[in-house]
């Protein structure tokens, strides 16, 4: 077996040269919390691990003119402790207080959290609702993606081998400061979610002038309910029977499976009770 | 393997040591350096018996490469204590009988203090909400935040 090697490179453009020069043989390490288990459980092995947690310029929280810029290498515990996150983007500062524990989150970062691409990934289902968009970068070249073409299966995403996650940014708007995150759990603390929800809402004119919804754990990516959003566009909000026949919607827009946690069956249900709560929080 | 040179302070003292790319902190400080107040419980983040401080911060000593403390600081519960005096936390432990068979005191112990110099007026919801991820399965959880509670603004004076 080829054993493990570790460098810790101090600026960004060393990790991209190092990603390029290692291809598949690097792996990235943030904050371990996802990488260490793996490790021990053999998952991964013979890597050269990349410890990027000593770079300063991926790290912060940036309020620029029209938007919030989150450098991948932020922890969950700085997304609780912001302003600009719990003005700009509340959705996102709910589901960092419901994330782990206080201790995780001094590890665990925003960046390892989007590229492990869990199904249930906590960050990923809120900044699906800010409409979240991720700079992207490889020693070659420099792209943004939208966080909702970024998942293409449980643990995989489009990104490749020679690229890293070097931002991320949304917008500073009214819709993105309304927001709500439901965490459906097994129990309250360092639980992983049985179904999650983001919905974001801004209504003009007592109408759905826009509507994001985004959940977790109930496809095999955390996804947008785009069937949904467009059912809710330019409805009245109190118009009789809205939110009933949108939980129907919501039930036949998610495609659960059954695991140790819970059933398909109940998973579909309670995604509705979710959405539910969550619209009426908001309006 | 290729071992990597480290050098940090634990407990106030220097100390510099080979470690292999994959090696965790928690062997590390058990093993090498024969600190073993820091236990190994679950090994994957879940009970918080292995949290040390690094650099003030709790954090979970499983979960972390052993490599990547280069040049940081770390307290661990044997440098709590000024000499044979204990640690207000420490002392409000064994005051209120919070400690059974002590294997998750250590984390308990850290991470209390840690929360405590966050928010030293911390309300009873807040002490458990913030230690959630410390599990103790024998003296229960009631006598582990009356000690905390009874800390409160007491910990300036350690
Ligand atoms: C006890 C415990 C509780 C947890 N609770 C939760 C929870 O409540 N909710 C939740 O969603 N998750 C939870 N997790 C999972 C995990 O902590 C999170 O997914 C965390 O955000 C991962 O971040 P990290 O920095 O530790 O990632 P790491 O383990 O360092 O890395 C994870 C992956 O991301 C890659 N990576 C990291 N940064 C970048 C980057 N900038 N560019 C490209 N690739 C990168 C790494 O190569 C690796 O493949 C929990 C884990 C544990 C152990
Ligand atoms: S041993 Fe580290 S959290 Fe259990
Ligand atoms: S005192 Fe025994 S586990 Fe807490």
């Amino acid at each position: 077996m080829v054993p493990f090697k570790y460098i810790s490179p101090k600026t960004k453009n060393e990790v991209l040269e190092i990603l390029k020069e290692e291809k598949v043989k690097a792996c990235i390490v943030a904050g371990c919390t996802n990488v260490l288990p793996n490790i021990r459980d053999k998952k991964i092995v013979s890597k050269v691990l990349v410890d990027i947690s000593d770079i300063e310029e991926l790290r912060g929280i940036s309020k620029e003119k029209d938007k919030v810029c989150i450098g991948p290498l932020t922890t969950i515990a700085e997304l609780t402790n912001s302003e600009a996150i719990s003005k700009e983007g509340e959705v996102l500062y709910q589901a960092a207080e419901q994330f782990a524990d206080p201790i995780v989150r001094n590890n665990a970062t925003v960046g390892g959290n989007l590229v492990t691409a869990s199904p249930a990934a906590d960050m990923a289902v809120p900044l699906l609702t800010l409409d979240a968009i991720l700079k992207i970068e490889s020693i070659e070249r420099k792209r943004g993606v939208r966080l909702k073409d970024f998942f293409i299966g449980p643990e995989k995403t489009i990104l490749r081998e020679d690229e890293m996650i070097t931002g991320i940014e949304f917008e500073s708007s009214n819709i993105n400061k309304n927001g709500c995150f439901i965490k459906l759990g097994l129990r309250k603390a360092m639980a992983i979610a049985v179904a999650s929800i983001a919905v974001n809402l801004e209504v003009r004119e007592n109408k759905i002038a826009q509507v994001r919804i985004a959940m977790g754990s109930v496809a095999p990516t955390p996804i947008r309910l785009t069937v949904v959003e467009g059912f809710l566009k330019n409805k009245e909000v109190n118009s009789n029977g809205l939110i009933e026949e949108a939980i129907n919607k919501v039930r036949e827009e998610v495609d659960p499976i059954s695991d140790i946690r819970a059933s398909a069956e109940y998973r579909r249900y309670v995604s509705g009770i979710l959405f539910k709560r969550a619209f009426n929080k908001l309006t | 393997m290729k071992k990597i040179e480290i050098e940090f302070t634990i407990n106030g003292k220097k100390r510099r040591l080979s470690v292999k790319p994959n090696d965790l902190l928690i062997n590390i400080i058990r093993n090498d350096l024969f600190l073993t107040g820091s236990k190994y419980g679950c090994g994957i983040g879940e009970c918080g018996a292995c949290t040390v401080l690094l650099n003030g911060e709790p954090v979970l000593s499983c979960l972390t490469l052993a490599a990547t403390v280069d040049g940081k600081e770390i307290t661990t519960i044997e440098g709590l204590a000024i000499g044979d005096e204990l640690h207000p936390m420490q002392k409000a432990f064994l005051k209120n009988g919070a400690v059974q068979c002590g294997f998750c005191t250590p984390g308990m112990i850290l991470t209390a203090t840690a929360l405590l110099k966050e928010n030293p007026n911390s309300t009873e919801d807040e002490i458990r909400d913030y230690m959630r991820g410390n599990l103790c399965r024998c003296t229960g959880y009631i006598q582990i935040v009356k000690a905390i509670k009874s800390c409160e603004n007491n910990l300036e004076t350690s």
